[in-house]
């Protein structure tokens, strides 16, 4: 390794682990000691980071307050350094660091809350796609619907809670009191998307949620309706498959439909 | 992975002298960095700025707003890209995978250049995500022009390189950041960003004279100027980028003008964010103190 290569390796070291090795290669200037110059990257590091995880999770800061949040924050940046070169993807890791550590595993809804935080900042800057249009549905012939095949829009998101995370989100964006943090006897299935700009989510009846997940793994309409059928009142499946596929395109939630074997 | 092999001509390893011949980026005005609290006043007024620089990182997305705002941005304004992330310094492998989204945003932004700091952001696969520092060495010089030329190459254009504020000297520099920097022009063939606050910033924290600094630098290589605010600390100063540009700073620019003569200049504000008036008001006197500096007519270089 040249002197560079394991130069650098060393200062990083000390910025990561507190590592003094590096101080014996910088100077102390005329005014500070070294100690001290080179806590200015030690301390811009970690607080650079927790504010980059904050302000991609302003909400679960909002619920944690600061002390809370930074302590975790720092936690997650101990626990997962940046690999990657854009400051944007940081923070990508949160939900599943909160879930599987101590204490925060204890508390659901944080990993839940930080799910959705997530959801919705990958739904704002996601792939652009088509929108499909009510009007581009009358170009089909009646019996074509059957095999119809939907593409979820590019920024379209489907996230199951176990928690009431979805209510205290709600809450804390509109400055109230968050409700008690819950468990719930059925997840709650959200969807998450984009319309123009916005980032926005809905919660959807299991039997909705059963249809969106199928139709994203290429189900054709006909044996989505086949399956509601299986859900609730056979007779009134194909109606209530056709609302929901309704409220998908008015939501601008489907990029593609075609008909396909 | 063989890095030569990624690249169309093999000799973009290679560590020979190989200055670049593109032209020198042309005098764009004075400018402002553009932030997203600042979106719908630009596109919605006429607000007398020049050109734009973007933080590439946050355009490197996938789409949605952000990137959709940058194509309005940039049917209206010269635009130039600043990265944070090339780190060029570094001597973990290039990553590819990140210069080739930064050539991906260039063809769509189509920025008048493409610029980063002269400094490396980590190693071992890992990012501090900080601007770090480097010995000034002929063994890091060597290495930062291979590794400006492989970019080049792979860009398919020559890169802006800006000088950082720095808080630690090694003790194995053999030379000043300005002898580095201007070798490393000369050698690479990329182009200088002054940033002036840097200079002050640096001069500061290390107990030398930002002169001695700006009149070491090849006043034919610099295309842009940077200016903008710090958080003074008593034995050190850092570039928090969260304050106005200073009085210090607004002289060392006027000293500047004088050296280099007309150069691209813009106000880069990261925290903080006042309204856009309040930065329009620093963006117009930096073009004031340009008018009143400058003869009509001069050209850097």
């Amino acid at each position: 390794m040249s002197d560079f290569a394991r130069q650098q390796v060393e200062f990083q070291r000390g910025i990561l682990d507190g590592d003094e090795t590096v101080l014996a290669e910088i100077l102390d200037s005329p005014r500070e000691k070294r100690e001290v110059l080179f806590g200015v990257y030690r301390y811009a590091y970690g607080s650079r980071l927790v504010e980059a995880v904050r302000n991609d999770h302003e909400l679960l800061h909002l619920y944690l307050g600061d002390e809370v949040f930074d302590e975790m924050g720092h936690a997650y940046v101990k626990a997962r350094p940046s690999g990657h070169p854009n400051l944007r993807w940081f923070s990508q890791g949160l939900p599943e660091f909160l879930k599987s550590t101590v204490p925060y595993a204890e508390h659901t809804e944080l990993s839940d809350l930080a799910a959705l935080e997530k959801a919705l900042n990958d739904a704002f800057d996601a792939a652009e796609g088509k929108v499909v249009e009510l009007t581009d549905m009358a170009g089909f012939a009646p019996e074509a619907w059957s095999s119809l095949r939907f593409r979820p829009h590019p920024s379209a998101i489907r996230l199951d809670l176990a928690t009431n995370a979805a209510a205290i989100w709600l809450a804390l964006k509109n400055d109230e009191a968050p409700p008690e943090a819950t468990g719930l006897e059925q997840p709650a299935h959200l969807l998450i998307w984009r319309q123009d700009v916005t980032p926005m989510f809905r919660e959807l009846l299991a039997e909705e949620a059963m249809m969106w997940d199928e139709a994203a793994n290429g189900i054709p309409f006909g044996v989505l309706c086949e399956m509601l059928a299986t859900y609730d009142d056979p007779d009134s499946a194909a109606g209530r498959g056709a609302g929901y596929l309704h409220g998908w395109i008015t939501a601008g939630l489907l990029t593609d439909v075609s008909v396909g074997s | 992975m063989n890095v030569a092999s990624r690249l169309p001509d093999t000799a973009a390893a290679a560590l020979a002298d190989r200055p670049a011949t593109s032209a020198k980026p042309s005098f764009l005005g004075f400018g402002l960095g553009l932030r997203h609290q600042h979106y719908d006043e630009i596109l919605n007024g006429n607000p007398p700025i020049d050109w734009f620089e973007v933080i590439s990182e946050n355009y490197m997305l996938p789409g949605g707003q952000p990137l959709r705002t940058l194509d309005r941005i940039c049917e209206r304004y010269p635009v130039v890209m600043h990265g944070v992330s090339m780190s060029i310094a570094s001597t973990a492998p290039p990553n590819f995978e990140y210069l080739q989204a930064l050539k991906d945003l260039a063809r769509r932004v189509e920025p008048k250049w493409v610029s980063d700091h002269l400094c490396w952001t980590g190693v071992h696969g890992k990012n501090l995500h900080d601007l770090l520092p480097i010995p000034y060495t002929r063994e890091a010089l060597d290495h930062v022009v291979s590794r400006v030329q492989l970019v080049q190459d792979f860009l398919g254009r020559a890169i802006v390189l800006e000088n950082v504020s720095t808080y630690v000297q090694f003790n194995n520099s053999e030379m000043t950041e300005w002898e580095f920097l201007s070798e490393l022009s000369r050698r690479a063939g990329c182009w200088l960003l002054f940033d002036v606050n840097n200079v002050y910033v640096s001069a500061f924290n290390h107990g030398y004279d930002p002169m001695t600094f700006l009149n070491g630098i090849p006043a034919d290589r610099v295309v842009q100027f940077h200016m903008a605010g710090h958080s003074h600390m008593g034995t050190h100063i850092i570039d928090t980028h969260d304050h106005p540009v200073c009085e210090d700073v607004w002289e060392l620019y006027a000293a500047a003008l004088k050296r280099f003569g007309r150069v691209s200049t813009m106000i880069e504000r990261d925290d903080n964010i006042p309204p856009l008036d309040e930065l329009l008001l620093e963006v117009a006197r930096t073009r004031e103190m340009a008018k009143k500096i400058l003869p009509a007519g001069k050209q850097a270089g």
